[in-house]
């Protein structure tokens, strides 16, 4: 046979065609190797080397809250909490213990062999010296936590079903984020991971003594694996319920006891403060722990879990002010090298606000002391006797603008205690004293006073004449409140400013307002505050829903009311209705609105000649998050004279808040402090109806329900100050919603503000009377 | 010499004179200067590489792999020195003994201080000293067996010759696959089908089997274990480029191929290459995912390298088999570079992402006694193959070009 070449044979080339088909098969692999290393390199070993980095917190702390005078309104407090691993809670951690137990003492080849229901079987039988173990925990948890098996049992209870329900969040989630990502795929299933919280030890004692703390630490020790003694901040507000005693001598005479009363009051300056919770989505969307884009780590921002951010009020507005950040120890395992970053305490907040002045303003204010409850000298005319009132009250320093006081009732915590219907007709979570805004009402006239002096539309020597009503031929409409039947259509006759605006009559701001004419009223209502937040450092953003449901950022704690636009103004123009329009928006009704904030800052803007320096809450400025207003309106001097000698009559004898008539001839001044100069001025305003019912049955209370009509706000807005300088020193504004007379409701709680300011130190008192020592007469 | 012996008797040869004067005409002649040291070499020098890199996070398991080299070394040299044709003589004895050992592993009730289950996979028979996988010396006899039974048939260039190898192949392939061990029953077709195109069997016929192969494919999934599912799973998603299963099923695949990548092209030195591989938890660093700490510590480079030795080694073999004219020789040589090729193939395939997670060692490179003394007992096969060569009478094998077979 011929010989075939060497290496041509189909032998050889059937081997050729194997080397072929390996080499075929190694550059596939060759291909794919430099994919990872060149293409992927970078990225992968970025990733290899996250687990060389070893982070460990530091924690920080928030700054204080503190009041004018240093209290400390909200701070935070270092303890110890006791917490469970999440695996003794389940029970898991014994199994897994008896388990291990088992297969140790078996020795790893013996245990390996062993089917799973044997290997089962085997840790079964080593069960029980493991339960004694979390037993003797349960045990010192009762002992030294004072709790009963019950309580335990609730909050380990409450642990696993919270846990679960997260998970089962989690868990729902992911498979959604899956199956949107890879689209259904019924060939493997979703396998659940164990979430974060089930690898977590949980607080059941939350706040432990050191010497507790230290106890339990030394049972750590003990028993490996099962609890930790964890620092846990707190944020506490020291102030936040505080005892008053209050001096009924000087109540209105159905009130009126030489028994001081003690009331508890509850929320302190809650509304202003506000609270913390978990971090929510919003949270870390703004500032998140771990950067999304970069992967950066952001030492101040949320983490999704276990972090705490602002709810509302200060602790929300000034968030970033008071978080601080926290510190790292950050260890890289490969080079030996630690790197510490130390955390950076939040910085405190001072306000202007006096806490002790605020709770016994709250005192004042509250339905046990009873002045807002429907009392019989109030003649409420659509409530009945004991009805309970709520309402608002702002103290603020003239020549500062600083806010002392800022009650809002109820307060959030007395709103915990509702149930769910009565927090809707209540709404305890609004901040009244800047959120709610009324009606002025009466209240508005020295602005109307003084804006007609300095526009030249009034000579202060002229007197106007009061007919009864505005309009010569029209008796029904726009009339003047004495003008009634019950009085036989007494009118005021001819008045001077002074004497109209302590008799209030509307005649008189009618043709003032009817000379200034609607846009230049409403031009000046706009320059004393009305119409936009004051900025005072309560306004906030957060991401809700508006009425469509649509989500958007809203922007509230602060309310701005309302004056009436242009297109208001033009539409009233075009229905005929600009003269009457125009004149009640001079007695403070029609399209305008304010908060007792704005009231009491537009007072003070006046008592100032005109100086607006608007009220202020935070004592730095530099810090707020907004500018506030400071300008001057060059208010004619002898208006502001004029008018803070109206409000002057209107407490005095012949004025609208001099007295409250019990009986015809049975009367008794509301204003009775001593050695202190009041200026004022009553507001009763129209009220929308009170609903308490959802009677149209749409989820909610709305204008379609049906409610009380006819009620009125009572306000009282005021000056005061010391007698012998005869300059005030004080605005002061009270509304009691619903309340009816502004003279009878809100002035005595206006007079107890005052003996409060005289109790508290910042009006002097004559002869200071201390009801405590004098006991029961 | 013996030539000139032949011719210068007068008399008449009886057939006892011929058979006793032809047989040192059958003698082989010892070449010492032939391509299986290449093997050696290559083998050896891959050896080295797997010390250093065991040493990398396991200094004490290097030492001991040094001694294991030396033991396989010695296993080698002793199945070098004899001719190999005594091996193919008892070629069916051994693969009977093989089967017997592969049943009796899978046997439930074998007391456990004789046939110890490891996380539930019946595979090792414990020999006191050491632990004998019989797999590993099935891969030995089956080639011997198959090569032996190939050697002077021509009936598998019919389709329906070709149904006892398969039949021969699927014997220990399938009870390696009842063990558990998937991958080293991976290794049995490669090796069959590399030996059957050397041996001239009809490529449409393979082709054809491959596809009637693909087609059954999906029919024997369900057969496997349900690890064995999840880990194709893990690849089927690991190749599509998706995270969903790297903390589960697929946490060893993407851990391997993170380190891999991490090593970029000239690798990160050997302590960071320490700490990677130890905090990044890759499990198995010193034996599976070996190749793994390879690339991580000397990069693209380095896995390069590997491929280079694995190349020179499967070179070796193949010259090996070229050079032998033997046809036994030449099936075994081609079945063992077979084998080793689909092993590396399976361990770095599986390591760069391309190849399900089995548990399948890197030949010579991977600690462990038993797997290291297999492999070198094949570069002995090799070695002795490449010693030997037949002095003159030689039928040609495996020369099918006059039945117009053409192109290959």
């Amino acid at each position: 046979m011929e010989q075939p070449r060497p290496g041509t044979s189909m032998y050889h080339r059937r081997l050729r065609l194997i080397a072929l088909l390996m080499g075929g098969v190694l550059l596939l692999l060759a291909l794919q190797l430099g994919r990872l290393t060149m293409v992927e390199g970078a990225q992968r070993l970025q990733r290899a080397e996250q687990t060389l980095h070893r982070r460990t917190l530091l924690p920080t702390w928030r700054g204080s809250i503190l009041d004018r005078q240093g209290r400390k309104i909200a701070v935070d407090r270092p303890g110890y909490a006791v917490a469970v691993e999440f695996d003794v809670i389940t029970g898991a951690w014994e199994m897994r213990q008896a388990g291990r137990q088992a297969r140790r003492e078996l020795g790893a080849t013996a245990w390996s062999a062993l089917s799973p229901a044997a290997r089962l079987a085997a840790a079964r039988d080593r069960l029980p010296q493991w339960r004694a173990k979390s037993e003797r925990l349960y045990a010192e948890l009762r002992r030294l936590g004072g709790i009963d098996e019950a309580e335990l049992n609730r909050r380990l209870d409450a642990i696993r079903s919270e846990v679960q329900e997260t998970a089962a969040a989690v868990w729902a989630a992911q498979r959604a984020a899956e199956s949107a990502k890879y689209g259904e795929e019924s060939d493997f299933e979703f396998r659940p991971g164990r979430i974060r919280e089930q690898t977590e030890a949980h607080v059941v004692l939350p706040s432990v003594s050191d010497a507790v703390a230290f106890e339990f630490s030394a049972l750590a020790d003990d028993l490996p694996g099962m609890l930790k003694v964890q620092n846990a901040r707190r944020r506490v507000y020291p102030w936040s319920e505080a005892e008053v005693r209050l001096d009924r001598s000087n109540l209105p005479r159905p009130l009126r006891s030489n028994r001081p009363m003690r009331i508890r009051v509850r929320g302190v300056a809650d509304h202003i403060c506000g609270s913390m919770r978990p971090v929510v989505r919003e949270d870390v969307e703004r500032r998140p722990y771990r950067v999304p884009a970069t992967g950066r780590i952001d030492l101040g921002g949320y983490r999704p879990v276990g972090d705490i951010a602002g709810e509302r009020g200060l602790e929300k507005v000034f968030e970033d002010h008071l978080r601080g950040t926290r510190g790292e120890v950050s260890r890289r395992l490969d080079l030996d090298r630690v790197i510490r970053i130390e955390p950076t305490p939040g910085r405190d907040l001072q306000i202007t606000l006096d806490l002790a002045l605020q709770a016994r303003i709250q005192a004042i204010m509250s339905h046990e002391f009873g002045l807002t409850i429907v009392q019989e000298f109030h003649h409420n005319s659509g409530l009945p006797l004991g009805w309970k009132l709520n309402g608002a009250a702002v103290v603020m320093e003239v020549e500062t603008g600083e806010i002392l006081a800022m009650v809002s009732m109820p307060t959030r915590a007395d709103g915990e205690e509702m149930d769910a219907r009565r927090q809707a007709i209540e709404q305890p979570w609004v901040n009244r004293p800047v959120e709610a805004i009324y009606p002025p009402g009466s209240i508005i006239k020295p602005l109307v006073l003084v804006a007609a002096v300095t526009e030249g539309v009034h000579d202060l020597t002229e007197t106007i004449e009061c007919i009864g009503h505005y309009f010569p031929h029209v008796k029904n409409v726009a009339r003047c409140w004495i003008y009634r039947e019950r009085w036989g259509y007494t009118t005021h006759g001819p008045l001077v400013a002074e004497d109209a605006l302590g008799q209030s009559c509307n005649i008189f701001f009618y043709t003032l307002a009817d000379r200034l004419g609607m846009n230049r009223l409403a031009a000046w209502y706009g320059r004393f505050g009305m119409g936009s937040p004051l900025h005072v450092g309560l306004e906030y953003e957060y991401l809700g829903r508006d009425a469509d449901g649509n989500e958007r950022t809203i922007r509230t704690g602060e309310a701005g009311g309302h004056i009436p636009d242009a297109a208001e103004m033009s539409e009233s123009a075009l229905a005929g209705r600009l003269d009457f329009d125009t004149i009640i928006l001079g007695i403070g009704q029609g399209p305008i609105a304010w908060t007792p904030l704005h009231a009491a800052n537009a007072y003070a803007t006046i008592a100032r000649g005109g100086t607006i320096r608007d009220a202020k809450l935070v004592s730095d400025d530099s810090i707020a998050p907004r500018p506030r207003r400071c300008n001057d309106l060059h208010l004619h001097g002898a208006a502001v004279d004029a008018a803070l000698e109206g409000l002057r009559r209107a407490v005095s004898e012949g004025g609208t808040g001099h007295h409250i008539t019990y009986s015809p001839g049975d009367r008794e001044a509301i204003f009775n402090a001593e050695g202190v100069n009041v200026w004022g001025k009553t507001g009763t305003a129209q009220a929308p109806k009170l609903i308490l019912e959802d009677t149209n049955a749409n989820g909610r209370l709305d204008a379609g329900d049906d409610g009380i009509d006819g009620l009125d706000h009572a306000w009282f807005v005021g000056l005061v100050g010391p007698a012998d300088t005869r300059r005030p020193m004080f605005a002061l504004s009270v509304i009691v919603e619903y309340g009816g007379s502004g003279g009878r409701v809100a002035g005595p709680v206006a007079n107890q503000i005052i003996h409060a300011l005289q109790r508290e130190g910042y009006l002097p008192a004559q002869a200071f009377f201390d009801p405590g020592a004098e006991g029961d007469r | 010499m013996s030539q000139v012996a032949i011719t210068e008797r007068a008399a008449p040869y009886t057939a006892v004179d011929l058979h006793i004067n032809v047989r040192p005409l059958h003698q082989c002649r010892i070449a010492w200067l032939n391509p299986g040291w290449l093997c050696v070499g290559a083998a050896l020098a891959l050896n080295a590489l797997g010390i250093i890199t065991i040493a990398t996070t396991e200094p004490g398991y290097a030492t001991r792999q040094i001694a294991h080299l030396c033991l396989a070394m010695i296993a080698a040299a002793v199945v070098a020195a004899p001719h190999y044709h005594w091996l193919r003589r008892f070629s069916m004895p051994l693969l009977i003994v093989v089967v017997a050992l592969l049943v009796f592993v899978l046997i439930p009730f074998v007391p456990e201080f004789i046939v110890r289950p490891r996380n539930g996979a019946r595979r090792w028979i414990s020999l006191y000293f050491m632990d004998f996988q019989p797999s590993e010396l099935a891969k030995i006899a089956y080639i011997i067996a198959l090569a032996a039974y190939l050697r002077y048939r021509k009936n598998y260039r019919r389709f329906l010759g070709l149904l006892l190898p398969l039949a021969l192949t699927f014997i220990p392939m399938g009870l390696v696959l009842i063990e558990p061990d998937l991958g080293s029953a991976m290794l049995f077709l490669p090796t069959l089908f590399a030996m059957l195109i050397a041996a001239g069997a009809k490529l449409k016929h393979l082709v054809l089997i491959v596809l009637l192969g693909l087609a059954a494919a999906p029919a024997m999934y369900p057969l496997l274990q349900p690890h064995q599912k999840a880990r194709i799973h893990a690849l089927y998603y690991q190749l599509k480029g998706d995270q969903r299963h790297v903390q589960d099923i697929g946490y060893q695949g993407d851990k391997a191929m993170t380190l891999v990548g991490a090593g970029q092209v000239s690798g990160v030195g050997r302590r960071k290459a320490a700490d990677l591989v130890t905090y990044n938890h890759l499990p198995e660093e010193h034996n599976d995912m070996v190749f793994a700490v390879i690339a991580c510590r000397w990069g693209a480079a380095g896995a390069l390298l590997t491929w280079g030795l694995y190349i020179l080694l499967f070179l070796g073999g193949m010259l090996t088999a070229g050079q032998c004219r033997d046809p036994f020789g030449r099936l075994v040589a081609v079945g063992i570079v077979a084998i080793l090729f689909a092993q590396m193939t399976i361990n770095t395939g599986m390591t760069v992402g391309l190849m399900p997670i089995t548990g399948m060692t890197l030949p010579f490179v991977s600690y462990g006694g038993s797997s290291l003394i297999s492999v070198w007992i094949m570069v002995g096969l090799l070695l002795s193959v490449a010693l030997r060569r037949p002095q003159y009478l030689v039928r040609e094998s495996f020369e099918f070009d006059h039945e117009e077979e053409g192109a290959m």
